[in-house]
């Protein structure tokens, strides 16, 4: 379909881009664009402005810091997360993760901040990011403040980066002794997310985030066996959606077996 | 600086630079379909799924729906129209195509070729998974990609007839 | 009665026939130089968009345009009311009830469908007439909604066409054999409660469009348009237009696939015509993916209820009896003719004698349905391999046994159906074993157990089908006994040129068939030449009056009719050519001459040769002195190929509906994980036969892409709507084809059972018969036999059906029983 009437800018420095943000209603950040196009080639959403991220070139790195955290520019495209030695080396599962999503024209313009500031419960990356406990930082006009990955993530489409704000970066905490798993079942290979998992093990705990089964990733916390993760699982009494790919029991029949499987994955290394 | 509702841009496209007025809503595709009047690239779907439209912009191949005519602006875009020689001599991924019979209507092919430019100019050696994860994102209604997987890896191989 | 001679089969000569050339088409798509519909440029062009309903039922209360044409930059736009003023609807091919039904191009009074449009817009640039689309008004009145086709005709149900007064379309009684009697011979008789075949099209990558123009002086349409059956437009279009037929000329280049969905574009083709005629300017429409998924043209859903299989201990099963109930959605455009379709394959690959089905076709809220890919004899060929797979599975029957004990045997061709259909040739059961012996069937027991040990269920399963080509449109009299269509045809012509240049025009319009190149493999080998000799022209243009009734490419059919027409064209040149060269070498006659290397010689001397390009000169610019016996020689050659059908006994329903049978044995291996019902297809064969084969690598292509449409079709592809007809697959997202990693290993081989009724000996093969999907509900529930042990009786079965059949088999057992006799 065809695009409204829109206006467009592209910056060259975040303090701009946050400026075009906060004085335009109805600006929204415009990234890899593999989303945002598409809504609006729908016209499900139309925004006034189109505020084009493509020159800040400050947040398309990939690095790893003193402390050993990963940090990921927002606008680090999927096809750079897959072959990046820092992610590689640091905490793998982020581009293991990556590299299932979609097609290879998707990961070359697709971004980190767009998967998860988009946060359509069917993505890939917000499992990940609040199962290993990453930090977001927001840019406004009131300067910098950082959110955790749990708290980010607050309705279908909506996170914590507001209008007049941007996501810059995503640090991922070192693996340390922790393991990293992720399972899913999709909609044909690399396909959109029927019931996904992500899940860290820390010694004989597992933390474990569900996508697609509510509007945000639902973190649980269980012993890392199966049975105890099933459990932890049913006891969350989750109420997923129903649609042509299945029915909510479905969904909350396959979030058991994708979590337990997501464990699994992470006591295989990682 | 403020936003525009239309700009000039400056794109270079199979080595040609191209000055045009265009309106920020514009889809790269249409640009380059419409304005330019390359209408080897082609749409099959509204939401980027298909990969009709892929073209390879500053070396990397992208959906060309899912992009901004704008956004390209100062940008180098390769399509199918580059791949022969001004000769008329055709790129080994065309001769394999049609050596190994992986087109039937041709309307998915100019995609799927940039799709394999890509892969052939990062991987000289693809396994059969790797030659199929390139062209994922190209959907193909009439081969069954077959013959498609066969032709890519026979031009990989600098095997060009059947 | 209906009979089929043999004709004289020539199998092709050593030659260029049987040889996979490179293709003539390729050098200009590989550079992206077709001409595909949105590739065609005008200048002034207004661009349309369609104004469409988002209810699935609603009267119409009221439309505002005047918003919209108040936009800078829009041209004009049209509305039901002025459609039914302008047009009369279009021709309906049923009897009463479905004869009532009003079609207009645009909806009148009410909206039937998700999407069915109720104004056009057009304007300077695509995003304006997008702009102004929404700025039309439409205040609708919404009404109940019919989704379901068993509940369409309940006496509460909404009616779709108050004209009608009813949601019947057709309905009518099939009876051959004697179904009783059957019943009395049998040892068993196995009831099946319900069998579905879902809803599903082939989505050509190409969306419907057209750019269309209108000249004011001589009222001519020039409609540059990607429909693939431009006889069966214009007879539609021409009378609702109240113009005459030649005025409404179709051209095409390149289209990007049809299979079926670009057959009924009629009714947004007479909107653009209608503008373009209004506006004084030319009209452009490219479809949108999410209006050909709501809106264009779906394939058939099917449901038979209380099917009744009488079967001998052994195996041998007698016959079936049945209801049937199709869903066409909310038009009939091409229907009622699946009504009778599916009878051209009766008793599917079996000798089943004794056949009763009470045949129902509704419409419902839903996108109108035209003849996708393998058009009605896939729904019903489905039905036939869920009825032995079944039966063979309750009775404990061996299935590839069952299959070959059933199965018409190669020696019975041709075989007369209990309808009079005549299966021209074919040997099903050495298909299956090879088809068998590419997976390694021998070796199941150790396949299985190997799954076994990692957690996975392996299920292999049969899907066999016949692809049955060249239509005899006569069948259309035994659903309306007043239809004036019968017979087929297909026009060529093959000329020499001034300087002996090969030139040969088509009547079809392929969608990615090879036609340029399979015919000018024909044409290289009856007149000597090589196929780079011969130019084949591209496409279809009705101004190349190289067309008739029937003119178009569907339905399996042209290596059977467009080839018999390119040969028969070519053999009146060669004769011509032979006759004028007789005359000019002082030859005995034109017996004594041949034609080789772009020469006609004396057989008796060689060395007298005239060359092509002397014969093409002498005719078109150097005639004078040439005898009268010579005044009949054009060297522009017409033929029309007319298969020999007689028109069907109305009576009885009885006679030959088709004149080849290509047939396809696909055999599908595959894990099911049963935690999530999560199922892959590990290996997968599929062997074809399609008679003589022109060009094989090409017949290979298009059963690699019947098996990805087949599977799409099983695991992922449907048309599911909500109960407010809201479609919920309407974009590639949800309605997810196969990609190239959803691709299984294929392994494919193929015989050659040439047809002793077409001149090349082939049959036509492309739409394939859907054996995948046939294969795929066999395999899941041999794959299950031990996990519950469910019956599938739906086509479809994405993961959470299987996990279904997983969790509650017993809700699929109770759908069937075997009772004894």
């Amino acid at each position: 379909m065809l695009l409204s009437e829109v206006g467009y800018a592209r910056p060259s420095s975040v303090d701009e881009a946050v400026r075009l943000l906060a004085e335009n209603d109805g600006a929204r950040p415009l990234a890899g664009g593999q989303t945002i196009v598409n809504v609006m080639k729908a016209r499900a959403a139309a925004p006034d402005v189109l505020v084009d991220l493509a020159d800040l070139a400050e947040l398309r790195t990939i690095a790893v810091s003193d402390e050993g955290a990963l940090e990921l520019g927002a606008l680090a495209t999927y096809s750079e997360l897959i072959t990046s030695a820092e992610v590689k080396e640091t905490r793998p599962i982020v581009a293991e993760v990556a590299a299932q999503i979609a097609d290879v024209q998707v990961r070359n313009r697709g971004t980190v901040g767009g998967n998860v500031c988009s946060n359509d419960p069917t993505n890939h990356l917000p499992p990940v990011f609040v199962a290993v406990g990453a930090a977001m930082t927001i840019v406004g006009a009131d300067g910098e403040r950082t959110v955790p990955a749990e708290e980010f993530f607050l309705g279908v489409y909506m996170t914590a980066a507001g209008p007049g704000e941007l996501l810059t970066k995503v640090v991922v905490p070192p693996a340390g002794e922790s393991r990293d798993g992720f399972s899913a079942v999709t909609i044909g290979a690399d396909g959109t997310c029927i019931v996904s998992a992500a899940a860290t093990v820390t010694g004989d705990q597992a933390r474990i985030v569900l996508g697609c089964v509510a509007a945000t990733p639902v973190l649980l916390t269980a012993a890392a066996d199966a049975e105890a993760v099933r459990e932890a699982v049913r006891g969350a009494e989750l109420d997923p959606p129903s649609d042509v790919h299945g029915p909510a029991e479905y969904r909350r029949q396959l979030a058991e077996v994708v979590a337990a499987r997501a464990v699994a994955a992470a006591g295989e290394g990682h | 600086m403020e936003p525009v509702a239309s700009m000039q841009v400056s794109v270079t496209v199979n080595g040609d630079v191209y000055g045009r007025e265009v309106e920020a809503r514009r889809l790269l595709v249409h640009f380059i379909r419409d304005d330019l009047g390359l209408t080897g690239t082609h749409i099959g779907c509204d939401t980027g799924n298909c990969g009709a439209c892929t073209v390879i912009l500053d070396g990397v191949a992208v959906k060309s729906c899912m992009l901004l005519a704008v956004q390209a602006d100062g940008a180098s875009i390769e399509t199918v129209e580059s791949l022969a020689t001004g000769d008329g001599e055709l790129h080994p991924l065309q001769q394999a195509f049609s050596a190994h019979h992986a087109l039937q209507c041709g309307y998915c092919t100019p995609g799927m070729l940039m799709s394999a430019k890509h892969l052939l100019d990062h991987n000289a050696e693809p396994t059969e998974n790797e030659i199929r994860r390139a062209i994922q994102g190209n959907i193909c209604r009439c081969t069954g990609y077959v013959n498609i997987v066969e032709a890519i890896a026979a031009a990989a191989k600098g095997e060009v007839s059947a | 009665m209906t009979t089929t001679a043999p004709e004289k089969v020539e199998a092709p000569e050593k030659g260029f026939a049987g040889e996979s050339i490179p293709r003539k088409e390729d050098k200009r798509l590989v550079q992206g130089q077709g001409v595909f519909v949105d590739d065609v440029r005008r200048h002034e062009v207004g661009y349309v968009h369609f104004v469409r309903s988002p209810y699935a039922h609603a009267a119409i209360a009221n439309i505002d345009v005047s918003e919209a044409l108040a936009l800078d930059g829009v041209y004009g736009a049209l509305i039901g009311e002025e459609v039914a003023a302008l047009t009369d609807p279009f021709f309906q091919l049923s009897v009463p009830p479905g004869s009532e039904i009003k079609d207009y191009a645009l909806a009148v009074g009410k909206v039937r469908h998700l999407g069915d449009p109720v104004a056009a817009v057009a304007a300077r640039t695509r995003e304006l007439a997008r702009d102004a689309a929404e700025l039309v008004e439409v205040e609708y009145e919404a009404l109940p909604v019919v989704v379901d086709p068993e509940h369409a005709l309940d006496p509460d149900a909404a009616i779709l066409h108050d004209e009608a007064g009813s949601n019947v379309v057709w309905s009518g009684e099939f009876d051959w054999g004697d179904f009783d009697a059957a019943l009395e011979e049998a040892d068993h008789v196995v009831r099946i409660e319900r069998l579905h075949f879902d809803r599903f099209s082939s989505t050509p990558l190409e969306m419907s469009g057209a750019m269309v123009e209108y000249d004011r002086g001589t009222g001519q349409w020039t409609i540059h348009a990607n429909n693939q059956f431009p006889g069966f437009a214009i007879i539609m279009m021409g009378p609702a237009l109240r113009t005459g037929m030649d005025k409404l000329r179709f051209v095409s280049q390149d289209i990007g696939g049809g299979f079926g969905n670009k057959i009924c574009t009629h009714p947004q083709l007479v909107a653009l015509c209608l503008l373009a005629r209004k506006l004084n300017r030319p009209v452009q429409w490219t479809e949108w993916r999410t209006d050909q998924h709501t809106a264009n043209s779906h394939g058939n859903e099917r449901v038979f209820l209380d099917i009744e299989v009488p079967v001998k201990s052994d195996g041998t099963m007698l016959g079936f009896r049945c209801k049937a109930i199709d869903d066409c959605g909310a038009y009939s455009r091409y229907e009622p003719l699946g009504c009778i379709i599916w009878a051209q394959v009766t008793p599917g690959m079996y000798r089943w004698r004794n056949v009763h089905i009470d045949f129902t076709q509704v419409c419902t809220n839903k996108s109108p349905c035209g003849p996708n890919r393998g058009y009605s004899r896939m729904q019903h060929l489905w039905f036939t391999e869920r009825v032995i797979d079944i039966v063979a599975h309750e009775l404990e029957l061996e299935p590839v046994e069952v299959r070959k004990l059933n199965y018409i045997k190669s020696e019975e061709m041709p075989y007369e159906t209990p309808n009079g259909c005549v299966y021209d040739s074919g040997d099903y059961a050495r298909c299956l074993d090879i088809a068998l012996e590419l997976v390694g069937y021998s070796s199941l027991e150790e396949k299985r157990r190997n799954a076994e040990s990692r957690g996975k269920l392996l299920g292999v399963g049969i899907g066999s089908t016949l692809d049955s080509g060249t239509n005899n449109f006569g069948q259309s009299q035994l659903l309306n006994p007043d239809l004036q269509f019968s017979g087929n045809n297909e026009v060529a012509s093959v000329k020499l040129d001034i300087f002996g240049e090969v030139v040969v025009t088509l009547g079809t319009t392929p969608q990615g068939q090879s036609h340029e190149t399979v015919a000018s493999q024909i044409v290289a080998d009856i007149l000597g030449v090589t196929p780079d000799d011969v130019h084949v022209r591209a496409g279809h243009d009705s101004y190349w009056n190289t067309h008739a009734g029937f003119s178009g490419t569907y339905a399996s059919q042209f290596a059977v009719t467009g080839l018999g027409a390119v040969k028969g064209a070519t053999e009146l040149l060669a004769d011509q050519i032979r006759r004028l060269a007789a005359v000019i070498l002082g030859a005995d006659g034109p017996d004594e001459i041949e034609l080789g290397g772009g020469f006609a010689r004396r057989r008796d001397n060689p060395e007298a040769a005239l060359p092509f390009l002397a014969c093409g000169a002498i005719v078109n610019a150097n005639n004078a002195g040439l005898p009268e016996e010579l005044d009949d020689v054009t060297l522009n050659c017409r033929y029309v190929y007319k298969p020999p059908f007689q028109v069907p006994d109305k009576e009885r329903k009885f006679g030959n509906l088709t004149l080849t049978y290509a047939m396809q044995i696909h055999v599908c291996v595959l894990e099911v994980d049963p935690e999530t019902g999560v199922y892959e297809i590990v290996d997968y064969s599929a062997v074809d036969d399609c008679g003589n084969r022109i060009h094989p690598q090409i017949v290979e292509g298009q059963v690699h892409g019947a098996v990805a449409h087949g599977l799409g079709a099983a695991v992922f592809e449907t048309f599911t709507y909500d109960e407010d007809g809201t479609l919920l697959t309407s974009n590639f997202y949800d309605y997810h084809v196969p990609h190239a990693l959803d691709m299984p290993p294929l392994r494919t081989d193929a015989i050659e059972s040439p047809s002793p009724f077409t001149s090349l000996g082939t049959k036509g093969m492309g739409e394939g018969g859907g054996a995948g999907i046939h294969a795929v509900c066999a395999a899941i529930q041999d794959a299950l036999r031990s996990a519950g042990n469910a019956i599938v009786t739906d086509s479809h079965n994405p993961y959470h059906r299987v996990w279904e059949l997983l969790r509650n088999p017993e809700a699929s057992r109770a759908l069937v029983r075997v009772e004894a006799q």
